[in-house]
């Protein structure tokens, strides 16, 4: 907290204006106005897309068989990989009470919370019958008829639902003292109402403060595993398949991590922007910067170790339909996306070695943004390249995605940036009280 | 901790201090002086000042236990129960398949110790409460900004209106306000 | 179907054609086509018809639906004819859901395709092979198959029509006894009656009555597919015309040049049956069955060989003079050869000497009398005649002017001696040679009357137009190519406002009314007079008449001269003519499962393709849907080039039956047009054509991308047949034999399964690809058609697909087939990976698809290693009317949109055998449950049953050393299994025969 003001009655007072007179007075409205109303079309691009989808039928897209997942199975996998990174900021530093993440949890766990969600309805938009999408779940029934625990798919439909719970309490649970902040500053009578609401009455009661610190340091222990677990079992879809190129058991922490990786990425976006466009950058410093240019190192040369198991794998094997699928990543039709994944994942990362960079805010940007791409490449290659060719000569195939999927896409996009553009302009994005909290343990430390 | 009832027409005696140190020696002497209705607000939470105030509850992870163990009852039980119940031949896997169950076991363990942790929380604290006394008086809003509140009840055996105030001031607060139960402070 | 408001557009257009004549009418008959009045008219007439042109096919397949509603709405309904007699022992009344057997018939070329057909109160719904049949013995093929859709064929021209327009059967009536009366005066002067090929006896007698009414009428016949140079050859050696009889079943070395005799056609279902019976002794080890074939294209005949010489067709002739020297048949000198065509024939002649009377010779049908000719001589040498080829009196009738036939007709019609055209079941517009020039002889001719199923080519260019009743709803005769003849009963009344061909060819000569019922029976009551009654009722109950196949022939030599050997010098390409494996010569255009059944070793459906060499295609740098013009004897077709491995590098494929003009919404304006090249001399190869690239692309729908196997061992192959104990090497892969022996090991528990608990063994030492299987399947289970452009996005929705694999150069490829149904494997992927138990197994074994409870996460086909299962991408029964469902087996759910579904086994089948036992009170019998693939099969390459039980058919297929599992790697334990090909060396035979 090096940047606050020395005096720690006024630190508080200016933190807490800092971060509550956001949601009140917004500092630039007609830009965020811009950005709003961008969003708000790719959501239309959205409901129209998921209209045409749901009026013909799947086959408006490009699947077929033996491509019969397509853009909407691998932006599943994309989408829910970005949302680990918030849960895992959040969660995993607070136990290890890495104070600086208190700048960055906030609206990682926001990104989490719409991410999962945009994951959560690729599914079932690309079902056949999505109005009974409701199958997959266990709902007593006349014919007693149960979803089947054995497939990755059930496995996968109780991991987001709990994925997605857990994120929403935990993102709330954390948010309330700050709302009460919004609340007791609020002026305009509307306000008052509306965070008056949604702060519960709260008033940090010291009693309430201890409760409240148990459930939400057990939440967050037990947020850590749930993200690996999540995401191992979102990896089993593929792997538990006996198709050449996902049988492998690298999967799942080969997801996991990719699934890291992709969401530094995207928090280190959102920060360098927000940090930018809400004068944020006394709260959000170079040393968050810093830290996230770390972290994405990390994950991404852990994920580069991913790729080069693969093909130890694949060779080591001796497996010759393995061997094959693999040369089709490296040289076949969708060789793009395996080259492209490994260009844009890996090769501007090694600039972070580089403190000074990891804190340029720009490079930091646009290194991220290549990262989020490239793990997008990555999900298209695992799911498309494994599938064109399998097992029988006789039945390889192409894909080629269909418009109706690319805007679906961008419609996701929205999806994901609306929810996202009003939590920025009506909560509180970063957490003014763990911030004075952690002020003020510095402080009696020193 | 019970609350004054509301016939009493006052709730409680208020100091404001400017430091959380001070509001933390301001806990320990008032138990020393022996209040027990005695409560604290911080903007944050402050480290120990619960232990000062006599709190040792420890429901909140013993619900989260619970939680966790009948989540995981649950998800296998079902998974167990389903199959049996109607029996079908999977791909020849086995029936009861532990290492295809213990997936869905886990998730709802994790679900359920998360949904009984924060909804006991919830529940002790007796939230949502969106009205308290409290928020009568008008300095209270700086409890959420830089502000440190001290709050001996009227329904403490040792309180008596006077007595109370100078002990409070004793404690170099910024100031002491009596809380009401009307809109308007007393 | 009366439009109330037609009078003023009549009248308007009546207006519109006032005062022209000729070519000059027919023109304005287009522009009439455009102009608002006829519009109109059309409207009010057949709202369908009158439907957007361009609209993609699959919404058109849509619209057939629709518009065969209306068909259904205006025709009189299927009830049954109730002087139809039922194949088996039926109830007295109807029972919903218990479908009635009827043994009947169809034709292709004339001959007949015995069938029985399975009625659903009152509706066909399936044909299959007739088991007692003395000729097919229950085989069938695709066209039999699907003949049945062409019942149900909304685009079947569904009233009378003059100048294209409908009009009523009345006035029709009316012109035709005034024209007949017109001819009784004229001695039938100047009166051609055209038709297609004719085996039916009572199509004879009315000819015959008509001929002998009218001395100066004249009878002409066009089959554009036809044995006329084989008959021609006969009739060389042995001084008359005889039909030549294959003894497949016989012959242990059989030398074919260019003959494609196991290929698509009227004779393939028989000659199929014959070889396997050969190939099933062989396998166990009764004699020998070899196979050499030198061909300039592949053929189905050739993928079978086990030694195959790619030959053009002139060196195939030089080939026929060589093995005639080398078998020292008098005046045959033998011809300069290459060394690998002289290695070929010493094998071949060695092979035919190895087993004398067991062999035979054949040359293809489409080569040159002179050739065919010199093959008979062969024939002799190797003493085949009588034993291994037997000859008969022509089963179809000859025409008065034999070969000539069609074009003296063309030259008349020209000159113009001719006043008045019928034609008849013929289709001259389209399939006559371009040279004489038909189309236009024809226009010389006063008066036309085209008899036929569609308003085709001919219709559109006949003043008269008269819709015939289908096959199926009409009685009628014909003989099969053994001569067997047939009783065609209905299977339901005509629902269109047609007359059945008998009828109408008497009102040809004036005489209207009666049934055709009874003019088939005049023909049969003449020739079996007291014992008419019980012999046809037999002939109705059994499906033929008894003891009617045509009586062997002893046929002596009568000419022995060889005609010296004229060596063409070849410049540039050489063309051949191929009829389309799956529509013919044309005439299944506008049947959908036949167009959407992939062509057997293209796998290309809804079109054809140029077939050049990868030698040619290398030296032109074409590729794969460049579309090409191909310039033959001064005229040119387009059309997209396909790469064909094993063809003869100079030689070009090109296949009839496509570029149909008017053939319905299905079948027209597909591919291109080969009779456009045609001419009557050169009816089946040009020499000196020219290829040119017109740098265009076409799309071209296949189903199978890639067709190399590139060493892997899907299909495997075994070096000798089996023998008791011995356990043959396979190549390639490891050991073919016994994987119920040796299962790899699992993590799941081994399960006891109880009897019956059914699979499947596909042997493919006997699969020739025919595709019968593929369309049998389409039949009994409902599965849809997608059109088109879904098939070329990997879309089309067969349950059961062949697998066609080349492996080697592929310049010389072997090629192999393999069905691929669904494997029901016992470890199924698919079932562990849904999440709803719509995919689950079976107490009997097999792999479910619950349709109603699938969602289409689509996982079960993500998972499955045989990629077998299909996906309905689209809604494409939803709004199906009444009368499409009808032509549905209603044994077999309707998928709806979103679902996976895929071959079960026929689980309808083994349900109805499993209830007849429990009825009777007893197990199920071995062979009481027949999939409809097996029982489509002509070579009895599929046998299914229960796997647990070792007695059974399928179980002793099992057992056999040959027998392996389709990726056994993947561990899935499939229950369909297959039998490694036997590549034998001729090593087979020597300890063999005997």
């Amino acid at each position: 907290m090096t940047h606050i003001a020395a005096e720690p009655g006024d630190r508080y007072a200016a933190v807490t204006e800092e971060i509550a007179q956001i949601p009140l007075h917004y500092p630039d409205p007609v830009a965020w106005r811009i950005c709003f109303g961008f969003a708000l079309l790719l959501l239309l691009s959205f409901f129209i897309s998921a209209g045409v989808l749901f009026a013909n039928g799947v086959g408006v897209w490009g699947n077929n068989i033996p491509v019969n997942w397509g853009l909407a199975i691998a932006n599943y996998i994309w989408f829910l990989g970005i949302g680990h990174a918030g849960t895992l900021i959040s969660a995993m530093l607070l136990l290890l009470e890495a104070h600086w993440r208190n700048s960055l949890n906030r609206f990682a766990e926001a990104m989490t919370l719409f991410a999962v969600i945009c994951a959560g309805l690729y599914p079932i938009l690309h079902l056949g019958r999505p109005w009974y999408f409701y199958w997959i779940a266990p709902y007593p029934n006349t014919m007693s008829i149960w979803p089947q625990f054995k497939s990755p798919l059930t496995w996968d439909f109780f991991a987001v639902l709990t994925y997605l719970t857990v994120s929403v309490l935990f993102w709330y649970v954390g948010i309330v003292p700050d709302l009460a902040a919004v609340r007791d500053r609020a002026k305009k009578r509307r306000q008052q109402v509306f965070y008056g609401l949604v702060s519960l009455g709260w008033r940090g009661s010291a009693r309430h403060w201890a409760r409240w610190r148990q459930s939400y340091r057990l939440t967050a222990a037990i947020a850590v595993p749930l993200v690996v677990s999540v995401h191992s079992e979102v990896s089993l879809l593929f792997a538990a398949g006996p198709i050449p190129g996902w049988t492998s058991t690298v999967f799942p922490p080969y997801f996991v991590l990719g699934a890291a990786f992709s969401g530094f990425a995207v928090v280190s976006m959102i920060a360098v922007v927000l940090r930018h466009t809400l004068g944020l950058t006394n709260l959000v410093g170079e040393r968050h910067l810093d830290l996230l240019g770390k972290f994405v190192l990390a994950t991404g040369l852990m994920t580069a170790y991913g790729y080069w198991a693969e093909v130890f794998d694949a060779f080591y094997s001796g497996d010759r339909q393995d061997i094959g699928t693999l040369m089709d990543r490296l040289a076949g039709d969708y060789a793009w996306s395996y080259w492209g994944a490994v260009v844009l994942n890996f090769l501007p990362l090694q600039l972070l070695w580089w403190r000074a960079i990891r804190t340029n805010p720009v490079l930091l940007l646009l290194i991220s943004l290549s990262v989020t791409i490239g793990m997008w490449f990555e999900r298209y290659m695992l799911l498309v390249t494994t599938l064109y060719r399998d097992w029988l000569v006789s039945s390889w195939g192409a894909y080629h995605p269909s418009f109706w999927e690319w805007s679906l896409f961008a419609g996701m996009l929205g999806v994901f940036l609306v929810p996202f553009l009003l939590f920025v302009r009506f909560l509180p994005v970063i957490s003014s009280f763990e911030i004075k909290e952690a002020a003020f343990e510095e402080q009696h430390d020193a | 901790m019970r609350e004054p009832s509301s016939s009493s027409g006052l709730f409680g005696l208020l100091a404001e201090f400017d430091r959380p140190e001070r509001l933390v020696d301001g806990v320990r002497h008032a138990r020393e002086a022996g209040f027990r209705q005695v409560d604290a607000y911080s903007p944050f939470p402050i480290e120990g000042l619960a232990e000062e105030l006599g709190f040792r509850d420890q429901r909140v992870p013993w619900l989260t236990l619970i939680g966790g163990m009948f989540g995981a009852a649950l998800g296998y039980g079902m998974q167990v129960y389903t199959n049996e119940s109607f029996q079908i031949d999977i791909g020849g896997r086995p029936l009861i398949a532990n290492p295809a169950f213990m997936l869905i076991t886990f998730e709802l363990m994790v679900l359920f110790a998360v949904l009984f942790s924060i909804g006991g929380m919830l529940a002790l604290n007796h939230l949502p409460r969106l009205n308290h006394p409290l928020f009568g008086v008008e300095a209270f809003h700086l409890t959420s900004k830089d502000k440190f509140f001290l709050v001996i009840l009227s329904n403490d055996r040792k309180f008596d209106r006077e007595k109370t105030r100078s002990f409070l001031e004793g404690l170099d607060p910024v100031r002491v306000n009596a809380v009401g139960y009307s809109e308007e402070p007393v | 179907m009366a439009g109330e408001n037609r009078n003023d557009p009549i009248a308007a257009m009546r207006s519109h054609l006032r005062g022209k004549t000729g070519r000059a009418f027919w023109r304005s008959l287009d522009e009439l086509a455009d102009t608002a009045a006829f519009r109109t008219f059309l409207e009010a007439e057949f709202p369908p018809l009158s439907g957007p042109s361009d609209i993609d096919r699959r919404s058109m397949l849509k619209v057939m639906a629709a518009s065969l509603a209306l068909a259904g709405l205006t025709g009189c309904g299927g009830s049954p004819d109730q002087t139809a007699l039922p194949y088996v022992e039926a109830p007295e009344f109807v029972v919903p859901g218990k479908p009635k057997w009827y043994a009947t018939a169809v034709t292709l070329g004339g001959f007949v395709l015995p069938a029985l057909g399975k009625t659903h109160v009152g509706r066909p719904v399936k044909l299959e092979g007739n088991r007692d049949h003395p000729a097919s013995g229950g085989a069938t093929d695709a066209f039999l198959q699907a003949s049945l859709l062409g019942l149900y064929d909304p685009d079947r021209s569904q009233s009378p029509r003059i100048l294209g327009r409908p009009t009523s059967w009345s006035s029709f009536d009316a012109a035709i006894t005034a024209g007949a009366a017109e001819l009784d005066r004229r001695q039938g002067e100047g009166f051609r009656l055209l038709t297609g090929s004719v085996t039916s006896p009572t199509m004879l007698r009315q000819i015959e009555a008509l001929l002998s009414r009218w001395a100066q009428a004249r009878w002409h016949v066009l089959e554009p597919i036809n044995d006329d140079l084989a008959l021609e050859a006969a009739r060389r050696v042995f001084a008359r015309p005889l039909d030549r009889h294959l003894m497949l079943d016989v012959a242990e070395v059989v030398i074919s040049l260019d003959d494609d005799f196991l290929g698509p056609g009227p004779r393939q279902s028989v000659q199929a049956r014959r070889w396997s019976t050969r190939r099933l002794a062989f396998q166990e080890r009764r004699g020998d069955s070899r196979l050499f074939v030198a061909e300039p294209t592949p053929s189905l005949t050739g993928a079978m060989a086990e030694d195959r010489l790619i030959a053009s067709p002139s060196r195939v002739e030089a080939l026929g003079y060589a093995i005639a020297a080398a078998l020292g048949v008098d005046g045959a000198s033998a011809p300069e050869l290459a060394d690998e065509e002289r290695r070929w024939v010493d094998r071949a002649v060695a092979a035919l000497r190895k087993t004398p009377g067991k062999t035979l010779l054949t040359v293809g049908p489409q080569h040159s009398a002179e050739l065919q000719a010199l093959g008979l001589l062969c024939n002799e040498r190797i003493g085949a005649l009588g034993a291994t080829l037997r000859f008969t009196d022509p089963i179809a009738a000859i025409p008065p002017d034999g070969i000539r036939s069609l074009d003296m007709l063309a030259q008349d019609m020209a000159a113009g001696r001719v006043t008045t055209l019928a034609v008849v079941g013929a289709n001259p517009a389209y399939t006559a040679p371009v040279a004489p020039d038909f189309r236009a002889a024809m226009e010389k001719v006063p008066l036309r009357l085209h008899v036929g199923l569609h308003y085709d080519e001919t219709a559109s260019l006949s003043h008269w137009h008269v819709p015939l009743a289908h096959e199926l709803e009409s009685w009628s005769d014909a003989r099969a190519v053994d001569g067997t003849a047939s009783i065609q009963q209905p299977l339901i009344r005509p629902f269109y406002d047609v007359r059945p061909l008998h009828v109408v060819m008497d009102n040809l000569v004036g005489s209207l009314g009666g049934s055709d019922r009874d003019r088939v029976q005049e023909t049969w009551r003449a020739s079996w007079g007291e014992s008419f009654d019980g012999r046809w009722r037999n002939a109705l109950v059994r499906g033929f008449v008894e003891a009617s196949a045509a009586p062997f022939v002893a046929s002596a030599v009568a000419d022995r001269s060889v005609p010296p050997h004229r060596d063409v010098q070849r410049t540039g390409l050489t063309v051949v003519f191929r009829p389309d494996p799956t529509i013919w010569d044309g005439r299944f255009a506008s049947n959908p499962w036949l167009q959407e059944t992939p062509k057997q070793l293209t796998k290309i459906t809804w079109g054809n393709v140029i077939l050049v060499s990868p030698a040619l295609a290398k030296e032109r740098r074409l590729q794969n849907g460049d579309v090409l013009q191909l310039e033959a004897g001064g005229r040119t077709l387009t059309g997209p080039a396909w790469i064909m491995p094993g063809q003869e590098a100079n030689t070009v494929t090109v296949t009839l039956g496509y570029g149909r003009t008017h053939a319905g919404r299905v079948g027209s304006n597909l591919g291109y047009d080969a009779f456009a090249i045609r001419t009557s001399d050169s009816a089946w190869r040009i020499e000196g054509a020219a290829l040119s690239s017109t740098g265009k692309k076409e799309i071209i729908a296949t189903t199978q991308a890639h067709q190399a196997l590139d060493g892997f061992d899907f299909v495997r192959t075994v070096g000798q047949p089996d023998a008791a104990g011995s356990r043959p090497d396979t190549v390639p892969g490891p050991n073919a034999a016994g994987e119920q022996n040796s299962q790899p090991p699992s993590f799941y528990p081994t399960r006891e399964w109880d009897s019956p608990s059914w699979g499947m063994a596909i042997d493919l030492d006997l699969c020739i690809g025919c595709n019968a299987c593929v369309v049998a399947c389409m039949a009994e289970n409902n599965v849809p058609v997608v059109g088109k452009e879904l098939v070329a996005e990997g879309r089309q929705m067969h349950w059961l697909r062949i697998d066609q694999y080349y492996e080697g150069d592929p310049a010389q490829p072997k090629s192999y087939f393999q069905p691929v149904p669904c494997m029901h494997c016992e470890q199924a992927p698919c079932e562990m990976g849904c999440p709803v138990n719509a995919a689950v197994h079976s107490f009997d074994g097999l792999n479910l698809q619950v349709y109603n409870r699938c969602v289409g996460t689509r996982t079960c086909s993500s998972f499955c290693p045989y990629k077998v299962r299909r996906f309905n991408w689209f809604d494409y029964t939803g709004d199906d009317p009444e009368e499409l469902r009808a032509a549905r087996n209603p044994d077999v759910t309707i998928r709806s949109r979103g679902v996976m579904e895929k071959c079960t086994y026929c689980v309808q089948r083994i349900s109805e055998a499993r209830i007849a036992a429990k009825i009777e009170g007893r197990a199920i019998r071995d062979g009481d449950v027949v999939t409809a693939c097996q029982q489509a099969c002509p070579t009895r390459a599929i046998t299914f049953g229960d796997v647990i039980d070792p007695e059974t058919q399928v179980s002793r297929r099992k057992a056999s050393p040959r027998n392996y599992s389709l990726l056994e790697e993947a561990n899935t334990r499939p229950r369909t299994t297959y039998l490694a090909r036997i590549e034998s060396t001729g090593g087979g035979a020597e300890d063999g025969t005997g």
